[in-house]
């Protein structure tokens, strides 16, 4: 057999990705639909968070354009995930009626071959508006503008994107042992959702949680961190990068694992 | 002729409490989702130096927002992903054959999960504030009203979903429709942000729409007990207005919906 | 001749949740800790040689898709060991993939918005098939399908039969050297049915592919297989040539009795009564293993192990009570084999 490197999965990736856009495009009216919905809810987001914060001078010593930058923040890193992993919405659905089973008879990575079906468009629109908030806080906040600290938000925003699309398969992976386990997505999501606040109004017991158990506090606090005030970030936000690969990887393997036991009960 | 409407209801009640760890995941996820919003309005209270923003204490704010996600946990019946699924299956014929009123079959289809969900989620979230809080909820007749107004926002909430599901007949996009409904719902019945911190323009629109009267509605009977019983039944008969105007939209809407499919043989 | 495929006493057990009836039971399962054990296959051996098309029956919930799932490395025997193609599937999962197919059910494999055509071609790309192989491949489906009329086509456009088609045509293009086909024609009608059977026939041939086959229906049996292997409740209760099967319980024939009027045949109730009187009849004389009674639409069938007793005998007695209207006599078909094995009559 020949050996399958990266250059086999990027090919293999690409086509079928091609293939996914396409068959989305014939559903036209579907796809503005849907891609009206997503530009809804960032707006009802936004509109939210300006209800909430409009009033407030500031929230635990961040400025209204510092909350800004965190939500654009979370919304941008929150994008991979929800473009490329978002097949696992699908999961708990595939697995629940045995059409799961079909991914585990191609000669490559199943969780690869599971995930390169669907490619969301969705997210782009998400990203956007994720950008034009950074974008925005940026420049009320006047901070810097040049290739080391683009390259430097660059890191941090992938390396948050990574804790993102771990707690997602963690949450998604659910479904192969329990039943009917959309409420640990939904709970996932809804959490998901506080990370463009600073962990620090959580108190200590879930800080301590959003750090180190259900890590949100990386998915936008933390790593904005590095770009809004360098000088007093804590030492382990600096190992966002490699935490967030290992997160990532502890995330897969929970996934392929729970893969594997599902294999055994479903018929 | 009720029996019909409570094996139904029986067999929902069944359904949802065959999945042992979803239902206590509902019950924490609540409870970590109250948990957030107290820290996070905290913190919005401890920045300002007035104890009172928009007419409302941070404990007035905390109770609204607590009552504001038990009553909308517990009412999300996911009309609109059941019957868009049903309809896009196909499955719908089978349902349009049974010896009842469709609109009224799925409503008691999903009404032993309330039911559930209304004894598991509601009820336990409801006493923990009510002894938390020590006096925050007035007692009196403002429970009746506010009974009442429930029963009248499940209802409502139910029509708009159905309404909104029947979209699904003319598009395929369950999700974009379910999304949009949950985006304008979620803000404009005050359910995420108190109405009292809308400005005044946006307050005027948002109250002369339907969806204030699901959450806003009856948290206002329920924690205003100064209220007269003139301004009561002013509530309570513009959410009967809204119930029957939505029952016969719903209604309406369906049925031209589905002749519209059953002639193009969709 | 070297085996492709060689299960050595393979067993899988899984651990399932016992549930409760009612709303109180259901209130119980919330925090039961009650789980028994399943034995869903169990010590299992056998050898399958390159070429041949086994048919791997059982009825629902026998053990068959456990057996299939670890053969294809989707699952991990609780013992023993599985070897195909010379590699552990279980172990090798990706690599054993690349040499075999698989055809499940009704479900499909192919991109559900595509024609099949892109389908076949990111498989190229999946299996890394070499150019000019494909093009033979395609070559030698298009000597025994009309390609053109199916490649274009999405599939979620298609009919089933076409679909099914399609999958089988998608498991044989990288040429494995095993092709598994789990109830390839159910929900196919006659036509179709036949079309698959000899698509699979032909493949098989030209390719040597070998082929497991698990169905419930026995013209899938008839029409392909030469060997096949019973299991139930997880144990095996055959393993032999097709021609074993016909004489496995000695030398029967089934006996079939119109013992009414023509017009009167479909009185379901006098029917029952019939069967019931002949049953009580024979039993006097003979045990239910000699001569089992039973009945269809209109007439009443007995199989007779003639062994054991005449046929003719059995007719007489029936005679002495009832007016026989029509008969006619069959060899036994598979299917009753089948079903006497599957119903304990092995033991």
């Amino acid at each position: 057999m020949k050996k399958k490197t990266i250059g086999y999965y990027w090919r293999i990736y690409r086509k079928i990705i091609a293939q996914d856009i396409k068959s989305k495009m014939s559903y036209r009216a579907d796809f503005f639909i849907s891609m009206i919905g997503m530009i809804a809810t960032n707006v009802a987001g936004a509109i939210g968070f300006w209800l909430i914060f409009q009033n407030f001078p500031s929230v635990k010593g961040w400025n209204y354009y510092e909350m800004i930058f965190f939500y654009g923040f979370s919304l941008i890193s929150a994008t991979p995930a929800q473009c490329l992993f978002d097949n696992n919405w699908s999961l708990r659905i595939q697995v629940y009626s045995g059409d799961f089973i079909k991914y585990c008879f191609r000669p490559m990575n199943l969780f690869f071959y599971f995930m390169s079906e669907v490619f969301d468009i969705k997210g782009l629109g998400q990203l956007g508006f994720g950008i034009a908030a950074v974008a925005y806080a940026w420049v009320k906040l006047q901070l810097p503008f040049h290739v080391y600290s683009i390259a430097l938000l660059l890191v941090a925003v992938l390396s948050a994107s990574l804790f993102v699309i771990a707690l997602l398969n963690l949450a998604a992976s659910a479904c192969f042992w329990i039943v009917n386990s959309f409420f640990v997505l939904s709970l996932c999501n809804t959490l998901r959702d506080y990370a463009k606040y600073p962990v620090t109004i959580f108190g200590p017991v879930l800080r301590v949680v959003f750090t180190f158990i259900i890590p949100i506090a990386f998915m936008a606090y933390y790593p904005s961190q590095i770009i809004l005030r360098p000088e007093s970030v804590s030492t382990i936000v600096w190992f966002t990068p490699v935490l967030g690969v290992a997160f990532f990887y502890l995330s897969y393997k929970v996934w392929m694992k729970g893969a594997m036991a599902y294999n055994g009960t479903g018929s | 002729m009720w029996r019909k409407y409570f094996s139904l209801t029986r067999a929902g009640i069944l359904d949802s409490l065959q999945f042992r760890l979803s239902l206590i995941f509902t019950v924490v996820g609540n409870l970590l989702y109250l948990l957030l919003i107290y820290y996070l309005w905290r913190a919005i209270f401890a920045s300002v130096d007035s104890p009172v923003i928009n007419g409302m204490t941070f404990s007035d704010t905390m109770v609204y927002l607590v009552f504001a996600s038990a009553l909308f946990n517990f009412m999300e019946m996911w009309i609109v992903w059941t019957v868009g699924r049903e309809i896009q299956e196909g499955k719908i014929v089978i349902d349009l054959l049974r010896p009842m009123n469709y609109l009224t079959y799925i409503f008691f289809r999903g009404f032993g999960e309330v039911v559930v969900k209304f004894l598991l989620t509601f009820l336990p979230t409801a006493i923990v504030v009510f002894f938390v809080s020590d006096g925050a909820i007035p007692v009196g007749t403002n429970l009746i009203y506010f009974a009442i107004s429930v029963c009248f926002s499940l209802l409502i909430n139910y029509y708009i979903n159905f309404f909104v599901a029947t979209i699904c007949m003319h598009t395929e996009s369950i999700w974009g429709i379910n999304i949009m409904k949950e985006v304008i719902v979620g803000i404009l019945s005050g359910a995420t942000v108190p109405l009292a911190f809308f400005p005044q323009a946006f307050r005027s629109i948002a109250m002369v729409l339907p969806f204030q009267t699901i959450i806003n509605s009856p948290l206002q009977l329920l924690l205003h007990p100064e209220y007269t019983a003139v301004q009561c039944l002013q509530i309570l008969g513009l959410q009967l207005i809204w119930l029957v105007v939505l029952r016969l939209l719903a209604e309406w809407f369906f049925r031209v919906s589905l002749k519209k499919i059953t002639v193009n043989g969709g | 001749m070297e085996p492709i495929i060689r299960l050595d006493d393979v067993s899988k057990e899984f651990k399932v949740l016992n549930r409760h009836e009612g709303l109180k039971g259901s209130i119980q399962d919330l925090f039961s800790r009650d789980y028994r054990i399943v034995h869903a296959v169990n010590h299992i051996s056998m050898d399958i040689c390159p070429g041949e098309i086994v048919g791997y029956l059982g009825p629902n919930g026998a053990g068959k898709s456990t057996t299939i799932k670890m053969m294809t490395g989707v699952l991990q025997p609780t013992s023993g060991k599985i070897v195909c193609n010379g590699i552990v599937p279980y172990k090798n999962r990706s690599e054993n993939a690349q040499k075999i197919g698989v055809v499940f059910g009704q479900r499909t494999q192919l991109w559900w918005a595509l024609p099949v055509i892109e389908s076949f071609k990111i498989l190229k790309d999946i299996y890394q098939v070499e150019d000019a192989a494909y093009k033979d491949m395609m070559d030698l489906y298009g000597s025994m399908v009309d390609l053109d009329a199916l490649m274009h086509k999405p599939v979620r456009q298609m009919s089933l039969g076409q679909r099914t088609l399609c999958d089988i045509l998608a498991a044989f293009l990288h040429n494995p050297g095993v092709v598994f086909l789990d109830e390839p024609t159910i929900g196919l009608d006659v036509a179709m049915k036949a079309k698959i059977r000899e698509l699979i026939q032909k493949l098989n041939e030209e390719k040597n592919t070998t082929v497991i086959l698990t169905t419930h229906d026995m013209g899938d049996v008839d029409a392909l297989c030469k060997r096949i292997v019973i299991i139930d409740k997880g144990d095996k209760l055959y393993d032999n040539d097709m021609e074993h099967l016909s004489n496995l319980f000695g030398a029967y024939r089934t006996l079939s009795l119109l013992l009414t009027k023509k017009k009167d045949a479909c009185d379901e109730q006098q029917l029952d009564e019939l069967a019931a009187s002949v049953k009580a009849l024979l039993a006097d004389k003979w045990d239910e293993s000699t001569c089992a009674v039973s009945r269809n639409e209109q007439q009443i069938e007995i199989l007779i192990d003639e062994a054991k007793v005449p046929m003719m005998k059995v007719l007489n007695a029936v005679q002495e009570q009832h007016k026989i209207y029509d008969m006619h006599l069959q060899e036994i078909s598979t299917e009753s084999v089948i079903r006497k094995i599957y119903e304990g009559g092995m033991a």
